[in-house]
């Protein structure tokens, strides 16, 4: 088997690690102890080369008005190596330690965590238990009122119903307000530095530890320019642009790594009232997009996390408007091209009926649109694995729980890999975590 | 109308009119003119237009026509299209195409109207449309307006259709250019032209002639959607006329501002002349109004040149003849009325004296004849004597009468004095002073007479001062036994003989304004009182009048 085709195999073995079923909450406990050379979630696992500095390109923007919680797979990727939760879960769903190093049974049916022993934010100070308090505050207060410190870097929180890999959840992570603004203060593996003044389009992360990891760059490069990217020996570039993997897959230095299918793209109306795709031909939706993509479907057990949120006690809120008050549009964030496209598929086709028109709209007019539910229907796209539904939801705008919701596509970026790098792993929700050599 | 208000609006009129009916002419010619320039303009911008989507039709044509040649030959497109290969390059072709052939609008259709390809709308392809190059091909010269669907909003296009066939399949290419603003605006050379199309269904292309003109030229035009058809659209030329319009509101707005101050400084000199011309004449009118038989010392005295200066000076010279007519006429009436009197006293008393002289020509005649019988003649004749004497008595007495004759009181003369001072003194003229005897006896006379003797010297006096310092000094004193005297004194500019000759004749005055009638009437009330009138007098060094009356025992 020469090299190439063992990626192959890889890949393929990857791709069906990752399609375990979501987490269960009872998952077995102590936590598990990693098996050494358990190569099961890491891709491109060849020979592994040290190097001085990897550049990771990315296509999406990174905002860190988004960290800890990524928004796109730029994000998830770049968040990934700075920011931990308590436990990571990995591609088969299984807990592994994080910023806790051990937990286990406590009285009173409560879960107790013990810190690692060297972790630490980036500007040195040791992380606490009442860090771990204090920042879930600002992300989750019920979580943290349940929340009990009992030493310095030990404390105990109720088992729930909640799946225990619910702690493994990006906005978790524990983090600090930095002074001044800016990126939040992180407990990973990197921490972010100045970077570059004359490049403000690439971030430098430097290893918190000595340990031989190499310097992480991270290039936000344009869709239209990740061959470029490429060329310029990028160590790592995360892309869904058929024409970067096409060009990529001619280049014998690198291997392209199919991502898991993380995200789903979901046409979001207010109203139950009327079907908007009964009768519409989503099939060939696939052909409508110029990425990876795939008719929506769940594979594993249940449905989509999205299509029962009743359960999560959210009130469907009243539909003030009505079908009349809304505008007769398919909006789509202006710099969505997969939402755009499937926008105008819809349109083409002719949901909503004829003289419906797709609108693709700035970042924040979309989010504000979606929140107030004013336009007949969104193209929105959705994670499609979550470790907490009902956290999840509230991603969503207000009135998702009485509105009609329709899969439509399921989308993946790839990883196109240069040979040699260091290891990477993906977790289950689809983060990539650059290993130690 | 006064002859100032006259004179106002003929002022107003020949000023105003001219220059109304001058700007409102202006503003027609230039109108019509402009009107009619722009609407040429709009007509040859038409033809132009017309040429050009000629040639843009052409151009159409002739970039369909390579991108036939180019489908023909592309073998990629070939199996996609035939075999159902690599359905995303079929998909992404007719994009790639439009944008390299310049286009906007690319559409592939298969035999059957469906949408192969799509430049303009990737994603509507599967979709059936077989209507629209059907209609595009009946269109006259094969090119009509199309309202092409797209996935953010429909737009317009110019368009024309042409056809291939691959391996045994019939394809139509549907292309064009859009219809937008920026196309129109290059159609445009003029800022000020504006061209615009209007569709069938759009009822707000109606064209006001008030504010704009118009030319159109008609293009057939394919509604979208099912039930497609093939109108008839037009494409408008128009030039608004909202600059002519401000232009008119501009000239309207000068010519206003320039008849406003035209008509302003007319009327300035208008009413400046009419007060040069009418004041004068409005105070000679007054002037005139003041003048009357009992009143002719009205002044008409001017030093102007001009033609109102010789009417006050011919006025004041009739003036002067009617007063010194008056007064002729005044005398001649007196004496008239004298010599009536005096015929009729003449009469009178001869018809009185004619028995006396009888009585005494017989006594007379008895004397001489026989003087014994002169006292029975006497006695005899007594009689008729007494009787002519009783008879001229009564006519004398009834003479008097003809004359009313002044109450005749006791009066206090210093009284009459004081008070009459302190009245003719209150308008502070000059320094009026009083020397005033005590005890003197009363007079008897009517008060209000001597009250008049004392205002009219009094103010003689002061009118004599002529605003030169001086003073008027009044003083009274015994006369005689039982009289009084009463003199007025002026430190003023006194009078000269030939003045003292005339001064108590009537009408005679050396003051402006004066009636002349003061000193007569004062001479004829002092000797209607039984008083005597004496005057002293000096040019320069001032006049004293003395009246002297009886007292109340005289």
């Amino acid at each position: 088997m020469n090299p190439q085709d063992r990626h192959v195999v890889l890949v393929v073995l990857v791709a069906a690690a990752c399609r375990a079923g979501a987490p269960h909450a009872e998952l077995p406990l102590p936590p598990p102890a990693p098996t050494p050379g358990d190569t099961t979630c890491t891709i491109a696992a060849g020979r592994a080369a040290a190097r001085d500095t990897v550049t990771l390109a990315v296509t999406d923007p990174v905002d860190p008005g988004h960290a800890p919680l990524p928004r796109n797979d730029a994000e998830r990727l770049v968040f990934g190596q700075l920011y931990e939760s308590l436990i990571r879960v990995d591609c088969r769903g299984r807990p592994l330690p994080g910023l806790a190093a051990t937990w286990e049974q406590a009285p009173g049916d409560r879960w107790a965590f013990t810190l690692r022993d060297n972790a630490r934010f980036w500007d040195g100070a040791p992380v606490t238990a009442r860090d771990v308090l204090a920042s879930w505050r600002s992300h989750d207060a019920t979580l943290a009122a349940s929340l009990t410190v009992t030493g310095d870097r030990t404390f105990t929180v109720p088992a729930t119903d909640a799946p225990f890999q619910r702690l493994a959840d990006q906005a978790l992570a524990v983090t600090k307000p930095a002074p001044g603004g800016g990126w939040p203060i992180g407990t990973g593996r990197y921490w972010l530095t100045t970077g570059d003044p004359g490049s403000p389009d690439v971030l430098v992360a430097q290893p918190m530890a000595r340990t031989g990891q190499p310097v992480v760059k991270i290039a936000t490069v344009p869709a239209s320019a990740a061959r470029d990217a490429l060329d310029a020996e990028a160590g790592v570039l995360i892309t869904d642009d058929p024409a970067a993997l096409e060009y990529a897959r001619t280049l014998a230095g690198y291997v392209d790594v199919p991502l898991e299918w993380n995200r789903t793209y979901v046409l979001l109306a207010p109203g139950r009232d009327k079907p908007l795709v009964g009768d519409l031909r989503l099939e060939s939706l696939r052909e409508a997009v110029r990425g990876d993509a795939r008719p929506a479907e769940w594979s594993g057990p249940g449905r989509f996390w999205f299509a029962d949120l009743e359960r999560c006690g959210i009130p469907a809120g009243r539909d003030t408007l009505g079908a009349v008050g809304r505008r007769r549009r398919v909006v789509y964030k202006q710099s969505d091209r997969s939402a755009a496209d499937l926008a105008a598929r819809l349109v083409g086709l002719g949901a909503l009926g004829r003289g419906a028109v797709a609108a693709g709209v700035p970042a924040s007019a979309f989010e504000s649109s979606l929140r107030a539910g004013t336009d007949a229907a969104y193209v929105v796209e959705l994670r499609r694995r979550v470790y907490d539904v009902c956290r999840a939801a509230l991603e969503l705008p207000p009135w998702s729980s009485a509105a009609t919701i329709e899969p439509l596509l399921d989308v993946r970026s790839h990883a196109v890999v240069r040979r040699g790098l260091p290891r990477m792993t993906l977790d289950w929700d689809g983060t990539l975590r650059l290993t130690q050599p | 109308m006064s002859f100032r208000a006259r004179l106002l609006l003929g002022f107003g009129a020949v000023v105003l009119v001219p220059l109304t009916v001058f700007g409102w002419r202006i503003r027609v010619v230039m109108a019509d003119r402009l009107t009619a320039e722009y609407q040429q303009g709009v007509t040859a911008l038409a033809s132009v237009i017309r040429a050009d989507l000629d040639r843009q039709s052409a151009g159409i044509g002739l970039r369909l026509a390579a991108l036939r040649e180019a489908i023909g030959q592309d073998n990629r497109f070939r199996v996609a299209a035939l075999q159902g290969g690599e359905r995303t390059y079929l998909l992404d072709y007719a994009g790639d195409a439009m944008r390299l052939a310049g286009l906007s609008l690319l559409q592939i259709q298969d035999e059957t109207g469906r949408i192969v390809s799509s430049g303009h709308f990737r994603n509507e392809y599967d979709q059936s449309d077989p209507a629209l190059p059907r209609l595009l091909a009946a269109a006259p010269a094969g090119t009509a307006l199309v309202e092409a669907r797209g996935a953010e909003a429909p737009f317009l296009a110019l368009a024309r259709v042409d056809s291939l066939r691959v391996g045994g399949r019939l394809l139509t290419l549907v292309g064009g250019m859009a219809v937008d603003s920026s196309f129109l605006a290059r159609l445009t050379p003029d800022s000020e032209l504006t061209v615009a199309v209007a569709l069938p269904s759009d009822t707000s292309a109606a064209v006001d002639p008030a504010t704009q003109v118009v030319s159109a030229l008609d293009v057939p035009f394919v509604t979208a959607g099912d039930s497609a058809r093939l109108l008839p659209a037009r494409i408008v030329v128009s030039h608004s006329l909202a600059s002519l319009v401000a232009l008119r509101r501009g000239v309207a707005l000068s010519f206003l501002v320039a008849v406003l101050v035209t008509g302003l400084i007319a009327l300035l000199l208008a009413s400046w002349l009419a007060t040069r011309i009418s004041r004068p004449l409005t105070a000679l009118a007054a002037k005139t109004a003041d003048v009357d038989m009992d009143r002719l010392d009205v002044a008409f005295e001017s030093d102007r040149p001009d033609e109102i200066g010789a009417l006050s000076r011919l006025l004041g010279a009739m003036t002067e003849r009617l007063r010194a007519g008056a007064a002729r006429l005044r005398e001649a009436e007196r004496r008239l009325a004298m010599g009536d009197m005096a015929r009729q006293v003449n009469h009178d008393i001869k018809n009185g004296l004619i028995p006396i002289r009888n009585v005494f020509r017989h006594f007379g005649q008895a004397a001489g004849e026989s003087p014994d019988r002169l006292a029975a003649a006497f006695r005899d004749r007594q009689a008729t004597v007494e009787s002519s004497i009783a008879y001229l008595e009564t006519l004398a007495s009834n003479y008097a009468r003809l004359y009313p004759q002044p109450a005749r009181e006791s009066c206090d003369v210093n009284a009459i004095v004081r008070e009459t001072v302190k009245r003719v003194g209150e308008t502070g003229q000059a320094d009026v002073r009083l020397d005033l005897a005590e005890g003197l006896p009363p007079v008897r006379t009517d008060p209000l007479v001597l009250r008049r003797i004392l205002e009219n010297l009094i103010g003689n006096a002061i009118d004599s001062l002529a605003a030169r310092a001086g003073s008027v000094t009044i003083s009274t004193g015994a006369n005689g036994q039982a009289g009084v005297r009463i003199t007025v004194a002026d430190t003023g500019k006194g009078m000269t003989q030939e003045e003292l000759n005339r001064a108590f004749d009537d009408f005679y005055t050396t003051k402006p304004g004066g009636t002349g009638l003061g000193l007569s009437i004062v001479r004829r009330l002092v000797l209607d009182a039984n008083g005597a009138l004496r005057v002293e007098t000096e040019p320069g060094a001032g006049s004293r009048f003395s009246v002297e009356l009886p007292g109340e025992g005289a």
